[in-house]
């Protein structure tokens, strides 16, 4: 689902461990979905190795977290 | 088989000061431990995992898990958004902020929107949490056999799955097999083995033996999810003549300890001058997961009810305010042929005027709604394999959360192979079968129905490869219908299904297939009405009947379809009325971890349920899981306005609100 | 949940025997309550002491009344045909209790003896005075469900039994026995208001008591009226609810003594509940109804009256319109008078 509900990740800049259901879920994008609202985010993150929302550093998980800052970062 | 039970912190917030397991160990039928947080850890709420154990019978696990000594020091912890929202105050975590800022999108001119309209209502609006309440909690039975890991998860993705077991065990994803024949319910909030899964492997890992870990009704509540909350200061234009001019909406809401809480705002009305600025809180409470048209509902009642209000303004009526304003007609959007054919059904011409005037304390009251969702579908792969006995078996890696999933891999393959649907077997729900996507997003009979298709057509293609020589044809001659193989205008030149199959011979007919583009589309579209009643005198608001118009493309069983109309209806209901996470304001431990004081309606409780479905087999499949829960909340609480003359403006319509109201109106009103 | 010995006494005197015990021993009628709170690790007796064996019957009195033994199911209570015609205010109450499910295994002993049901309590959490702590979270907390009537405190509870309010309403005794016999206590003052020495428990049973009956005096010339409001329909526990019984001047519509006609009543007794820790007896609600036309005037009047001695929390002001509506409502149900 990587449309207007859930940012795409890039490989490069977010960990490899950050889920969320879009990408399990092999959906099309809806392409009049920006006739009816704007873009928002109501997706709900993990980390693949923590089975949580809490990264293996105790950090939440989020693509705006989940970058090469983060000691735990796989890329 | 042994069972585990899982160690949670008590508090919303503390640091773990230490973990003493010893006495645990030692306690009876206790076969495994484990710590799961170390000593400096941060809890985040209430519910977060810490420990856990294992012990030959259920009982005994939870025995022993309380024997298992945490020691915490609590900080002070955010219990609601508005003390989320504070600048001095507790903090929800000792390194993170308590906000994040979240979209912003601005289209148009806004004062120019503003300075065409005649009238400007301007109000707070707001949604409150709830959660997902699986009758089936989440959990697993997880088994080894050296370092291969078989798991029955409650999960509504067994591939995906898989794929957490094995990155957060650190064994190849080949290793791990995980099934899921049946479960009850998933919402959104299965599509991972989650802390309890891994903590179930790992206890197994220990024990050597298998072990069983499935949630109890707190720790579901806790700590699988829940829907985030949507509170939205807005400032809406309408003309004159009744068109929507400008929207200007701050919202918020959270989705718990460090989660997003977006929603689409405003949603599916025509807007041509709008700015919406989002902020996300953060508080000490359980994180979201997807639920059921993720923000969906939320944008659907902000905007909804502020319709109504407009609406009024403009004197005109809701249903003529909506086609006036809404998505023009397309195949993907219905709604203007949806608010006309619905009103007539529904009898929307007895409704009256905001307030019944009838006297005495019963008022009764009719109000609209509407929805949209995408619900396309794609990459599911299958295999079918046809013997010379006739049987046929249908395997996808799919599984049914209780939509119907499996009854839909059935009839397709048998209506493609022209036998009964006990004529072919299907399999799913399993990692040995062919990859498909995990069933949310309403994409699933979407990504599996042409999947199946596309196989057993494949594998009728080998079929008729064999039978053609014995009928003296070319295989594109052959036609299959009615338990009979045949020659296309000339049916009685044929075989049975069962005669033709024992042309297979001893190799079977074994072939794969794929999704594949044209059998499915995407965007659907709804339209719900309510009558309600309402005691004004107790607050109390009884459903008297909803009508929900929708369609999801090409249907491709009535049942099933219906089914989850049903389904969502009821669970709306549940979301306008009854279900609430409530929090104390002091401690911020959830009081009602229950299904006691966290309310779900009951059978006296649904109205009668009339479910329209546009069937469009021109589109091809499109889910329809998700779109019949949006709007009904919306419907429902405008139907309340309509019958009291007051307006309320968060959920769930709790007496205490619709009393509240009440008083307000009869005191002049909000503005 | 504590392992615990299981003891099932074939008379009331071998279960009465039975609770005396070191330990902590409990009483289990139908189970839904006491199993709950040792699930739930909120209560963790050594000894469980069944008393369904005990008197399952509704038997006729000598004057008229009936007696109903403890162990009598609430299904059974709410279709017994002497209940139903004599009082059917305890049949309207025993049938709007939890589900068929809950009424078919719930006692009328376990209804009334039941612990609050409120969340505090319930939540292990929550270390609240009725769990040996020393405060009353609904004071600062979530007391949307919590009292409104007698709310000196130290504990906040709503009292959880339907059965009670009727009970008290048509002035029941409760026979109870212990290791030094029998007593009989009137309904009304078997409930007790929470104070510091008795915040634990919520009536006058001591440790080796058992319930053994509820006795029902003849009716006589009344009225009876009950309402009850929920937020659900179904299974739900009211938010609340009052029985009224009206004792009426002169006999099956003859004039009674001040001249006036037969629908005019003489004494009144309103009980409510869900709305108080005891089934809250209103005086101010029963005189002004003494002496009044049994009309919807009269019922309003009775509603307002109720409400005058209300005294909410910082959440359930609420409850003062709803309780207000249910006494208003019980009288017109007496009246005959359709409600809604």
């Amino acid at each position: 689902m990587e449309h207007l509900t859930s940012p795409k990740l890039t490989p490069g800049v977010h960990c490899l461990s950050l889920r969320h259901k879009g990408m399990y879920v092999t959906s099309m994008p809806y392409p009049e979905e920006s006739q009816f609202y704007d873009s928002y985010d109501a997706t709900a993150y993990w980390c693949v190795e923590t089975q949580r929302g809490f990264g293996p550093d105790g950090a939440s998980v989020r693509p705006d977290c989940c970058t090469g800052e983060r000691d735990c970062c796989k890329h | 088989m042994i069972y585990g039970k899982i160690v949670r912190s008590p508090y919303p917030h503390a640091k773990v000061v230490s973990i003493d397991l010893s006495a645990a160990e030692k306690a009876p039928g206790v076969k495994a431990t484990l710590a799961y947080m170390k000593a400096g850890d941060e809890v985040h709420y209430q519910g977060d995992p810490v420990a856990a154990v294992a012990a030959d019978t259920e009982e005994r696990a939870r025995d022993a898990a309380r024997l298992i000594r945490v020691r915490y020091e609590a900080l002070p912890q955010v219990s609601s958004e508005a003390q989320g929202m504070q600048l001095i105050g507790p903090r929800w975590s000792t390194t993170q902020p308590n906000t994040r800022a979240g979209q912003r999108a601005e289209t148009g001119d806004l004062d120019a929107g503003f300075k065409q309209a005649a009238h400007i209502v301007e109000q707070t609006y707001s949604t409150h949490i709830i959660t997902h309440v699986c009758l089936e909690t989440h959990g697993a039975v997880c088994e080894w056999d050296g370092d291969k890991l078989t798991a029955w998860v409650s999960t509504q993705g067994v591939h995906q799955c898989a794929q957490g077991y094995a990155q957060a065990l650190g064994i190849p994803q080949t290793n791990v097999r995980v099934i899921t024949q049946y479960m009850g319910g998933g919402f959104g909030s299965k599509f991972a083995p989650d802390s309890q899964g891994i903590i179930c492997a790992k206890l197994a890992k220990a024990a050597g033996v298998p072990v069983k870990l499935m949630l109890d009704r707190k720790e579901e509540h806790l700590d699988t999810g829940n829907r985030p909350s949507a509170f939205a200061k807005i400032k809406a234009g309408v003309s004159s003549d009744g068109k929507l001019t400008a929207f200007d909406g701050t919202s918020w809401g959270t989705g718990g300890a460090g989660a997003s809480s977006g929603f689409p705002l405003p949603y599916l009305y025509q807007f041509p001058n709008r700015k919406r600025v989002h902020t996300d809180v953060y508080i000490n409470a359980g994180q979201q997961r997807a639920m059921r048209a993720p923000g969906h509902p939320q944008g659907c009642f902000l905007t909804e009810i502020l319709m109504d209000e407009l609406a009024d303004r403009v004197k005109m009526d809701p249903v003529e305010f909506r086609i006036k304003n809404a998505p023009p007609l397309a195949p993907n959007a219905q709604w203007v042929k949806y608010f006309a054919e619905g009103a007539k059904r529904f009898g929307w011409d007895k409704r009256h005027a905001t307030g019944d005037p009838t006297p005495g304390p019963i008022k009764t009251g009719m109000g609209v709604s509407a929805h949209l969702w995408g619900g396309a579908g794609r990459g599911s792969t299958a295999h079918v394999d046809i013997m010379s006995d006739g049987s046929v078996v249908v395997k996808c890696g799919t599984q049914d959360l209780g939509t119907g999933t499996r009854t839909l891999v059935a009839i397709v393959a048998a209506e493609t192979f022209g036998l009964p649907v006990s004529g072919v077997k299907p399999e799913i729900g399993d990692t040995l079968y062919p990859f498909s996507g995990g069933s949310g997003g309403s994409t699933t009979a979407a990504s599996v129905t042409p999947a199946i298709r596309v196989t057993s057509l494949n594998a009728l293609d080998a079929l008729f490869a064999k039978v053609a020589p014995t009928l003296g044809v070319t295989p594109d001659q052959l036609a299959a219908e009615g338990g009979r193989i045949f020659v296309k205008g000339n049916s009685s030149k044929g075989l049975s299904w069962k005669d033709a199959c024992k042309l297979i011979g001893t190799e079977p007919i074994s072939v794969d297939g794929k999704w594949e583009d044209g059998l499915s589309s995407s965007g659907t579209s709804g339209v719900q009405f309510a009558e309600v009643e309402v005691d004004i005198e107790t607050g109390i608001v009884r459903i008297k009947r909803i009508l929900a118009m929708q369609d999801c493309g090409l249907i491709v069983d009535k049942l099933t379809a219906e089914s989850q109309a049903y389904g969502g209806v009821v669970a709306a209901i549940n979301f306008a009325l009854f279900e609430d996470r409530i929090l104390d304001r002091v401690t911020g431990q959830m009081v009602n971890p229950n299904m006691e004081w966290y309310l779900l309606a009951g059978m006296s409780d649904i109205p009668k349920i009339d479910i329209v479905l546009n069937n469009m087999p021109e589109r091809g499949v499109i889910g329809i899981g998700e779109p019949p829960t949006v709007s009904t909340a919306s419907a429902i609480a405008n139907a309340v306005r309509n019958a009291t003359g007051a307006t309320i403006r968060s959920l769930p319509l709790h007496p205490h609100k619709v009393l509240a109201a009440i008083e307000q109106e009869r005191a002049g009103g909000t503005n | 949940m504590k392992a615990f010995a299981y003891v099932n006494p074939t008379s009331e005197k071998e279960a009465v025997a039975a609770l005396k015990t070191d330990g902590i021993a409990m009483v289990i009628g139908g189970g839904q309550d006491l199993l709950s709170r040792m699930k739930d690790y909120i209560d963790s007796p050594d000894r469980v002491v069944n008393v369904k064996g005990l008197d399952a019957t509704v038997t006729a009195t000598s004057d008229g009344g009936v007696k109903i033994g403890s162990a009598v199911k609430i299904v059974d209570l709410a279709e017994h045909a002497a209940v139903m015609s004599l009082y059917p205010s305890v049949a309207a109450a025993a049938i709007e209790v939890g589900t068929p499910q809950i009424r078919n295994q719930g006692t009328v002993g376990g209804n009334i003896n039941q612990r609050p049901r409120c969340w505090y309590f319930r939540n292990e959490e929550f270390v609240c005075y009725k769990k040996g702590g020393s405060r009353c979270f609904a004071v600062n907390g979530e007391n949307q469900y919590h009292a409104i009537f007698g709310n000196d405190g130290p504990s906040h509870i709503v009292h959880p039994s339907s059965l009670a309010v009727p009970f008290v309403a048509y002035g029941a005794k409760f026979r109870v026995l212990g290791p030094n016999g029998e007593r009989e206590i009137a309904a009304a003052d078997y409930f007790t208001m929470p104070t510091l020495a008795n915040v634990l428990k919520e009536n006058v049973l001591d440790d080796e008591d058992i319930l053994t009956h509820v006795i029902l005096p003849a009716p006589g010339n009344v009225k009876h009226g009950h309402y009850e409001v929920r937020y659900k329909q179904s299974h739900d526990w009211p938010l609340a609810f009052t029985t009224v019984v009206l004792v009426m001047n002169g006999v099956n519509g003859t004039s009674g003594a001040n001249g006036t006609s037969g629908s005019t009543i003489r004494s009144a007794r309103v009980v409510l509940g869900a709305v108080a820790p005891v089934p809250w007896r209103s005086r101010p609600a029963e005189d002004a109804l003494a002496g009044k036309a049994l009309n919807e005037a009269t019922a309003a009047l009775a509603g307002e009256a109720a409400i005058s001695e209300a005294k909410p929390m910082s959440g359930n002001a609420y409850k003062i319109q709803i309780a207000k509506t249910a006494v208003k409502r019980a009288v017109m149900r007496a009246a005959g008078i359709k409600t809604v």
